[in-house]
Formats: C-alpha cells, structure tokens, sequence
C-alpha cells in the first residue's frame, strides 16, 4: 500500500505530467501520418528521454506508444491508409464507413475501444503479470510455430472474396521475407550479389509502398476527383458509445482477450493482434457478408485487440526483460539506461516504479479519449484539403518516410517497387493483408520450423508430442475444417 | 491491366518454378535435413499448386482474353498520370543526393500539382510550403538527415 501511494507520489508530478501530455500528442500526429509506425514514435522518444528522469522517461514511450497506435486509425478510417501497421487489419472495413457516412461512428468506436482494450491490457498487466508470463516461458520454437500457421492461417480468411487469390497474396509475402540473411543458417537467398538486399527487406517502406504509394497512383490516374460520396464532417463521434457498448461486449470482450494473450507473447504485436482479431470476428458474426462492406462490428474487436497487446506486451518485458514487441524492444533498452533493469528483482526492490508505470498506462488510456477527440476534429482538415492539393503533398511524405526508415534511397526503391505490386495486385483483386502478414510472419515461422527441426534432428512428430503445441496444433486443424467446410458447403450452395 | 485466372496462373507457375530451382542452388546445413532451402522450395511449390486452382478456374470460365485493359486507362491522361507519378519517384531516387530535397521535392509537387490542373499560383504556393514545412519536421525535428545537394542549410 505504501508504495502505490508512493507511485502516486512519483506519477502526479508537473513534470511527468506535462511530459506525458506532450508525448500523447507527439503520438497522435505520428501515428495519423500514414507511414509512420507507432514504432518508429517510439524509436524517436529514444534520445529525448535521455534527459528525462525514469519515471517520465518511461511514461512518455508508454503514452506515445497507445497514441500512435490509435491514431493509426484516422488516416485509415478517412483516406484508407492505415497510419500503423496495427490498423492495417480493419483499414478497409473503417474507409468503406466512411464512404457510407458513418465516419463518426467508426472513428467514435477506434477512440472508445482503444481505451477500453488498452485498459484492459493494463489490468491484465497489473494483475497476472507474473503468472502469465511464466505460462508464455513454457512455449518453445513448436508452440511459435504453429502460432505463427495460426496468424497466417487467418491472414487468408481477412477480406479474401477468393482464398486462391489471399494465398497468393499471402505466398508473395512470405517470398518477400525470405530475402536476405536473416534465416537460420545465414545464407544469402534472392539477393542477387545486392548488399542492400541482404539485409532482407525493410517492412516500412515496403508497406508504405503497397497501401500509400499504390493509393496516390490509383488517385493520380482518376486525376484526382474531389471526395465524392464521402462525408467530410466527422459528426460527434460520442453518437451510438452506449449502443454499441451493449450491442458489441461479446466481441469486445473477445477482442480484449485475444489481445492481450497475443501481446503477451514475445515477438507477436498489435499488428498480428489485429489481423487476428478481425478474422475471428469475422468468423463467429452472425453477420459475416457485412465484412467489407462498412460494418463496425470487426473492427470494434480488432481495435480493442491491438491496444489491448500493446499494453501486455509489458508482461513478459518488465517481468523478464523479453520483449513482447518492436515498441516494448526499443523500451528494454531505455529501462537499462534508466537504471530500471527488467526482471523479477524490479519488483522485489522498485515496486513504487513499477506501480507508477502502472498508473502511467491507466492515465495514457483515460487521456486518450479526449486528445483522440480533438485530433479527430483537426483531421477533417485532412478531408477539406482537396485531393489534388493532398495526393502530391502525401507522396513526398511517404518519399521522406521511406527515406526515414533506413536513411538510404534503397527504402525509397523499395516502396516504389512495393507501390507497383500494390497496384497490380488491387487491379486484379488480389488482396493485399495477407501479404502484408506474410513478410511480418514469415520469418517467425521459418526461424521456429528450422529451429524446431534441428532440436528433433528432422522428426516431424516433434511439434505435436509438446501438450501446448499440441493443442494449438488441434486448435488450428479445427479452423482448416471449419474453413474447408464452409466454402464446401457454401459452393454447393451455389451450384444448386 | 487485369490479367485472367489463366494469365495469372501462367506468371505463378514459372515465379514458383523459378522459385523452387533457385532454392536447389542454396546450400544446404551439413547434417540437416531441412536449411535455408526448404523455406523456397515450399513457397514455390505452393505457387505452383496455386497456378494449377487458376488453371483449373480459367479452364472453367472458358475463352476470356489473356490480358484486359481495366476501364480507367481508357480516360485520357490516366496512363500519363501513373507513369508520371513513377517518373516523379525514380527522379527523386537518382537527383535528391546532388540536387538536394528542397529543390527536388519543389519540382515534383509542382509538376504533379500542374498535372492534376491545379492552377499556377496555387501550385507554387503548396509547392513551395510543403517542401519547407517537410524540410523542416523531417530535417530538425525527426533529425532525418534528408540530401542537401546544392541547396545550403536552410536557417532552422
């Protein structure tokens, strides 16, 4: 007791205060820039913090992280540009809401379900940490493999009108990661004699290429048409909370959980989280043809899912100093630097640190309701804009980003090259998320096959005589009947 | 450009081939089963396996042309519109390191600007704010270190 007080005592300071303000709003115009991850916020707070004390220092990346996060969703929900990958998952279900006038209800619902999932996180974290992380040390290279077959498995059920096409989609993805030396036995593979390409290829600017550079030239083309059919007033997003608290707490609460049980594994973040949640969400609605077409339900879920992860992404790093994503990585560095050396002993000897941590990640998800307000009034100037002025004014954004990334012009090719695909792949109906999965998860789950497979000296049997792996391994052979049955039986139904 | 089930089963079935006959090249971990190939040599014969479900669609869906023009390269000037836009990046590419961003990015605002009819005054005004202003965020704020080229340090 002595210490939560001490850790109000540490948190309602003007210092921590104001700076955790300001790091709410520096992540909230970061995330809303398309291109900018939640990440690479982070990754900038790093050599601010330097200056900063521990305790600030920490809640400035907590706060930026859960901002950049939610206001992924704008630009996905007003232009169909994600604004992190996280957003990605449900991207084209929040723009075809606004093509339908609802914008305030989606964004109302990626503000309102934001906080929630990211509070619930925090619960999570709070409360179970230990244990949980402990259940997670369990897991070896078997229990990520069939994770991963899990996430990709789900990559092809997200908006796939045909499953041939996402398996492509998916399979042009997976090709992608497997370029470079990152694979266990550090060969060279697709590189071509290029020593950029051996580095493999860098997921920002391959994004930024396939959802923004693909976009500005299907714009381009059109000669770049005022928004027609879209509303530009984003009315009061606060419309319909209580509707849909009631009418969505299943999904919600699913999404919660799903979240922060995929947060709470190391390596897998809100990206997955999301993709994750939307295509179970998809798959247990009683409504799943609304998918697609601008039906909040997806994305109510989804968005609970990616602020839920990113908040217990924490567990495993705070507790045993494994990061449970990119951001919370970036994290474990500065708390060695602050002195805050992850593990156990953290809190054995700081418990009033870690307390105020805690308090942080409450305060950021109460905050970001109304900073995520007011940003989303300053965005419908995004819309204002006419889209001649805004279309050449993104594609120089989406040049410097690219350029950001690695701070080398071979980002820039690759987000051309990326655009190009992007477009080609729109223009046949290919879908474009599961690629997007597959560069992400594609070397999770190579790196565990190998793995795996070097332990078992070849034996395939190895990834089923694990109890964890086990289960996951019955869990996903279910969701392939389930999948096999219902395009069965949903193309008998056609025929007859 | 559409392509059709038969057109794009065609491209996968020699991506995935090629795919899997590179993989055969890599080397493999002395005592192992399964290195650095057995990764590509999956992913290609999944293509392969794909291209035969197109093949198996196409044949289904009878004689439809290889490749369709889609309806919006009909419009004048959309062809123009992408190819330039390309254009536009590859320029940056090769000039932003001796030119400089500032002047680049000058250029290829205003050239799109004018492309989608923006008019004179208007483009050079958005041309020139939205350089500085990028110039400004990424260069001093994000400390992205972006080309100078021939451009000197601009006072921020």
């Amino acid at each position: 007791m002595d210490a939560i007080l001490q850790a109000f005592g540490l948190v309602f300071t003007w210092q921590v205060l104001t700076t955790v303000t300001a790091a709410a709003l520096f992540g909230l115009l970061v995330g809303a820039v398309p291109g900018l991850t939640a990440t690479m916020a982070t990754a900038l707070l790093v050599p601010l913090t330097f200056f900063m004390d521990p305790i600030p220092a920490v809640g400035a990346m907590v706060t930026c992280a859960a901002m950049a996060i939610f206001a992924g969703d704008i630009p996905g929900a007003l232009l169909r540009m994600p604004g992190t990958p996280a957003s990605a998952a449900y991207t084209n279900e929040a723009y075809a809401m606004t093509r339908k006038g609802e914008a305030e209800t989606a964004l109302g619902a990626c503000v309102l379900f934001s906080a929630i999932g990211g509070l619930f996180g925090t619960i999570v974290l709070i409360f179970a940490a230990p244990a949980l992380a402990e259940f997670a040390l369990n897991f070896s290279s078997q229990e990520y493999f069939w994770m991963a077959m899990l996430g990709l498995t789900c990559a092809t059920f997200i908006g796939a009108a045909s499953p041939v096409k996402g398996m492509v989609s998916l399979l042009i993805g997976l090709l992608v990661a497997t370029v470079g030396l990152k694979n266990a036995s550090g060969v060279p593979r697709f590189t071509f004699g290029s020593t950029d390409l051996m580095a493999g290829i860098d997921f920002i600017p391959a994004m930024i290429g396939l959802f923004a550079v693909s976009e500005v030239m299907r714009t381009m083309a059109a000669g770049a048409p005022s928004w027609d059919n879209v509303q530009v007033r984003v009315g009061n997003i606060f419309r319909d909370w209580g509707g849909m608290l009631t009418r969505y707490w299943r999904q919600q609460i699913r999404g919660n959980v799903t979240g922060t049980a995929i947060g709470i594994l190391p390596g897998a973040g809100a990206d997955v989280a999301a993709y994750v949640s939307y295509a179970v969400s998809r798959r247990f609605s009683r409504t799943p043809e609304k998918y697609g077409t601008g039906h909040v339900e997806g994305i109510v879920e989804a968005t609970s899912s990616n602020n839920a992860s990113l908040s217990s992404a924490w567990v495993p790093a705070l507790v045993f100093g494994i990061p449970g994503d990119t951001i919370t990585a970036i994290v474990i560095g500065v708390l060695y630097v602050k002195g805050l050396n992850p593990g156990p002993t953290l809190f054995l000897f700081n418990p009033q640190t870690i307390y105020a941590v805690f308090l942080i990640f409450i305060l950021a998800n109460l905050l970001m309701i109304p900073l995520g307000w007011m940003v989303i009034k300053l965005a419908r100037g995004l819309l204002r804009t006419p889209r001649s002025i805004l279309m050449p004014i993104i594609l120089v954004f989406c040049i410097v980003g690219a350029f950001a990334s690695n701070n080398a012009a071979y980002g820039i090719v690759i987000m051309l090259v990326f655009g190009l695909l992007g477009f080609f792949m729109e223009e046949n109906d290919i879908p474009i998320a599961p690629c997007i999965l597959g560069i992400v998860i594609g070397p999770i789950l190579e790196h565990n096959f190998i793995t795996t497979m070097i332990k078992s000296d070849g034996s395939l049997l190895t990834f089923v005589n694990r109890p964890i792996a086990a289960v996951l391994a019955v869990a996903l052979a279910l969701i392939w009947v389930s999948v096999i049955y219902t395009t069965f039986r949903g193309r008998r139904a056609g025929s007859t | 450009m559409r392509f059709s089930d038969t057109m794009l089963g065609t491209v996968l079935l020699f991506l995935g081939a090629a795919i899997a006959v590179y993989a055969r090249t890599l080397p493999a971990v002395p005592g192992q089963q399964y290195g650095a190939a057995a990764f590509p040599t999956l992913i290609g014969l999944a293509m392969v396996a794909c291209a035969l479900v197109l093949f198996a669609k196409g044949w289904q869906q009878g004689r439809v042309a290889l490749v369709t023009r889609t309806e919006w390269t009909r419009q004048p000037g959309a062809l123009l519109a992408v190819f330039v836009t390309v254009l536009c990046v590859i320029a940056y590419i090769f000039l932003a390191r001796p030119v400089g961003f500032v002047p680049v990015s000058f250029a290829i605002l205003l050239v799109l600007f004018r492309l989608l009819s923006v008019s004179w005054g208007k483009a050079i005004f958005f041309a020139v704010a939205a350089t500085l202003v990028t110039d400004y965020v990424f260069r001093s704020l994000l400390l992205v270190p972006l080309p100078f080229g021939v451009m000197p340090r601009l006072p921020w």
